[in-house]
């Protein structure tokens, strides 16, 4: 019992949170500003679209892959709906995320065709999917921004969960789109660790050959894995669209980087096999602490990017340092 | 009989002349399409300035790959030195000992940070992958921390001679910088220890280790190599627009991935060629001024090169099992 309680105390995902509070204290201590409460509505906020990502980004690093593709699949597929929305008059939230989700699960069965069946390195495939995507959404759908949104769909983004008005009477909004990235979550969560189908992505993570042994259909699994993800994508696309208010081709680009960085940061090995929805989510909330509040202690704008690199090659470098004394310690 | 000369081939002689070919196939159906605008002085002379600084970068990258890994942070590198050279320039004046200066600031810049990279893939085990696209946010980062966000401009007139001039004839520089290190790569990789060591090293790691190979030390060698393309690129870049910043060249990672994938380098590691990755870059910056006389939208470019990326991969593994399958009826 006792082992099992140091245990739980100093696995990735405790040393994520110790980090975060560490982190928290000290922001907090330099900038009252950050301990209202307001803090969290602002974070989770930021952290929205980043979660779907984090949440599709993890299942896939788990399975022993990658995907650099999210952030072009959900651009396309966000701004190809919209265009039809705006062109055809179309006011339904339904429609806007059941379109560019089919859309999103089509480039997901092309990656899927690629890694699963032609057993291209995930990295190149993807690379050459975001590409295709990237490169079609701004070369055939155009390159104007919309902030036209129609009215019904943009009511979603008045919708709000609850509202808080801090000392100064400034009035901070949750919104409900946040319940997109909580249901994932569980769902998450729940096929993870209690399906045979998350087992099956645990499994062919730590060993592809073993788990085809083991009864596994790997090729199957890979499909199911990488066609979600395409989903999620989209989903993650759509809701950054209503957000935001405004449709654009490319403002998503090159987020992956921030994304991977927070599910490995959280735990997640990115030779697979190893990773959980807990670890991903103080991932993702680490890196947008840091990224949010560093101008609340004073670090210049400039110096942000450099400063998140170092954490995410430190948060990996932790990680890998447990990982080889685990391998290099006796076997029993 | 001449069955039997084809099957003599090996893979990468067959996949060069498949370049050539192409390389060819574009020269003569751009000269029929515009004749005028591809054949003239000025578009040769643009394309001559352009392909060696991603040409250079698509080397480092190659190195990486034979060894088993992959360089995502070569764009990262180039600017970052390029930066420090341009720091380094601005504050030493106008004259060439302070251009020597900058270039070799450059250079020991993409030195260390290969030595960054090989440290953390070689020693800490990280994968490869992750760590160059760490070193990639890294690296820039630190460039836009020093530049604060708008590019360092005012460097030396003789500094951008690097890139724009030409020394022996009409031939431009930047020419001449890409067949010397095309030359120094092939070197290196074919007829040095260091070279057979890190083929054996891409092809498989634990045998490599056994035999008596120090990982390790090849690694750390690989990605220092590396780096220094990545410096060698970023003085042609910054040259060629006489000023350095820490997002230019965007784009060539993903060109560099192609290009080394297109010249016959294996992505799982061992295995590459220089005439072939050089080859491939031609192919690659014909294309793409074609495009551009053709007058079609540049970002069709990025829609072509993943398309082309793709296919490659499918038509090489492809090719790949029917060959397997082949063995096995014999």
């Amino acid at each position: 019992m006792r082992t099992q309680i140091t245990k739980s105390l100093t696995t990735n995902e405790a040393i994520v949170v110790y980090t975060i509070v560490a982190l928290s204290l000290a922001i907090g201590f330099i900038n009252p500003a950050f301990r209202e409460f307001s803090t969290a509505i602002t974070l989770s906020r930021a952290m929205l679209v980043t979660l779907i990502f984090a949440v599709l980004e993890m299942m896939v690093i788990v399975s022993g892959g990658i995907d650099v593709s999210f952030p072009a699949i959900a651009c396309f597929s966000s701004y190809a709906t919209l265009r039809l929305i705006l062109a055809f008059d179309i006011d339904s939230v339904f429609f806007f995320y059941a379109v560019a989700g089919v859309m999103g699960i089509a480039f997901g069965l092309v990656n899927a065709f690629l890694i699963a069946k032609m057993e291209l390195p995930a990295l190149i495939a993807t690379l050459g999917v975001s590409s295709v995507a990237n490169g079609a959404t701004l070369a055939f759908l155009g390159t104007k921004e919309y902030s036209n949104i129609p009215e019904g769909i943009d009511q979603l983004s008045k919708t709000f969960l609850f509202s808080y008005t801090n000392s100064n009477g400034i009035t901070f909004q949750m919104t409900s789109l946040i319940l997109i990235p909580l249901v994932l979550l569980i769902l998450a969560y729940v096929v993870l660790r209690h399906t045979m189908l998350g087992r099956g992505i645990y499994a062919i993570g730590g060993d592809r050959f073993a788990a085809r042994i083991a009864g596994f259909n790997v090729t199957r699994i890979q499909y199911i894995i990488y066609m979600t993800a395409g989903f999620l994508a989209a989903v993650g696309g759509v809701t950054y669209t209503i957000l935001m208010r405004q449709g654009s081709p490319q403002n998503l680009m090159g987020s992956e980087m921030m994304v991977i960085a927070a599910v490995v940061v959280g735990g997640t090995r990115i030779t697979g096999g190893h990773g959980t929805v807990f670890g991903t989510l103080s991932g993702v909330l680490l890196i947008a602490i840091v990224q949010n509040n560093l101008i609340m202690v004073g670090v210049p704008t400039h110096f942000q990017s450099f400063v998140v690199g170092l954490i995410i090659v430190l948060g990996t470098g932790i990680t890998s340092i447990r990982a080889k004394r685990v391998a290099n310690s006796s076997k029993v | 009989m001449k069955r039997l000369q084809i099957h003599t081939l090996t893979k990468d002689q067959k996949n060069n002349i498949i370049l050539v070919m192409l390389v060819l196939l574009i020269f003569l159906l751009m000269t029929i399409l515009s004749p005028r605008a591809f054949l003239r002085p000025a578009n040769l002379k643009g394309m001559a300035v352009q392909f060696p600084e991603f040409g250079i970068l698509s080397f480092g990258m190659m190195i990486a790959m034979i060894s088993g890994g992959i360089d995502l942070s070569l764009v990262g590198i180039a600017n970052l030195s390029s930066i420090v050279a341009a720091v380094v320039m601005l504050q030493m004046g106008d004259s060439v000992f302070s251009i020597v200066l900058g270039i070799l600031a450059a250079l020991l810049i993409g030195a260390l940070c290969g030595v960054f990279n090989g440290f953390l893939i070689g020693y800490l085990k990280i994968p490869a992958m992750l760590v160059t696209l760490c070193g990639l946010q890294l690296y820039s980062g630190l460039g836009l921390a020093i530049t604060k966000g708008p590019a360092l401009t005012g460097l030396p007139e003789a500094y951008g001679e690097i890139a724009n001039g030409s020394l022996i004839g009409e031939i431009p520089n930047t020419v001449l910088i890409f067949l010397v290190v095309a030359v120094a790569v092939a070197y290196l990789m074919r007829s040095t220890i260091y070279g057979s060591h890190v083929s054996f090293m891409g092809t498989n790691e634990v045998a490599s280790k056994y035999s008596g190979i120090n990982n390790l030390k090849v690694t750390m060698y690989t990605y220092i190599v590396s780096g220094l393309m990545g410096s060698i690129g970023g003085i042609l870049i910054s040259s060629h627009y006489n000023s350095a910043k820490s997002d230019y060249g965007k784009s060539y990672t993903l060109l560099t991935l192609l290009i080394v994938v297109l010249g016959g380098t294996d992505p799982s590691g061992g295995k590459g060629n220089v005439l072939g990755v050089s080859l491939a870059v031609i192919v690659l910056q014909m294309i793409s001024s074609a495009f551009n006389i053709l007058r079609v939208n540049s970002f069709v470019k990025t829609f072509v090169w993943g398309l082309i990326l793709i296919g490659i991969m499918l038509i090489s593994r492809i090719i790949d099992t029917r060959e397997k399958q082949e063995r096995r009826t014999q």
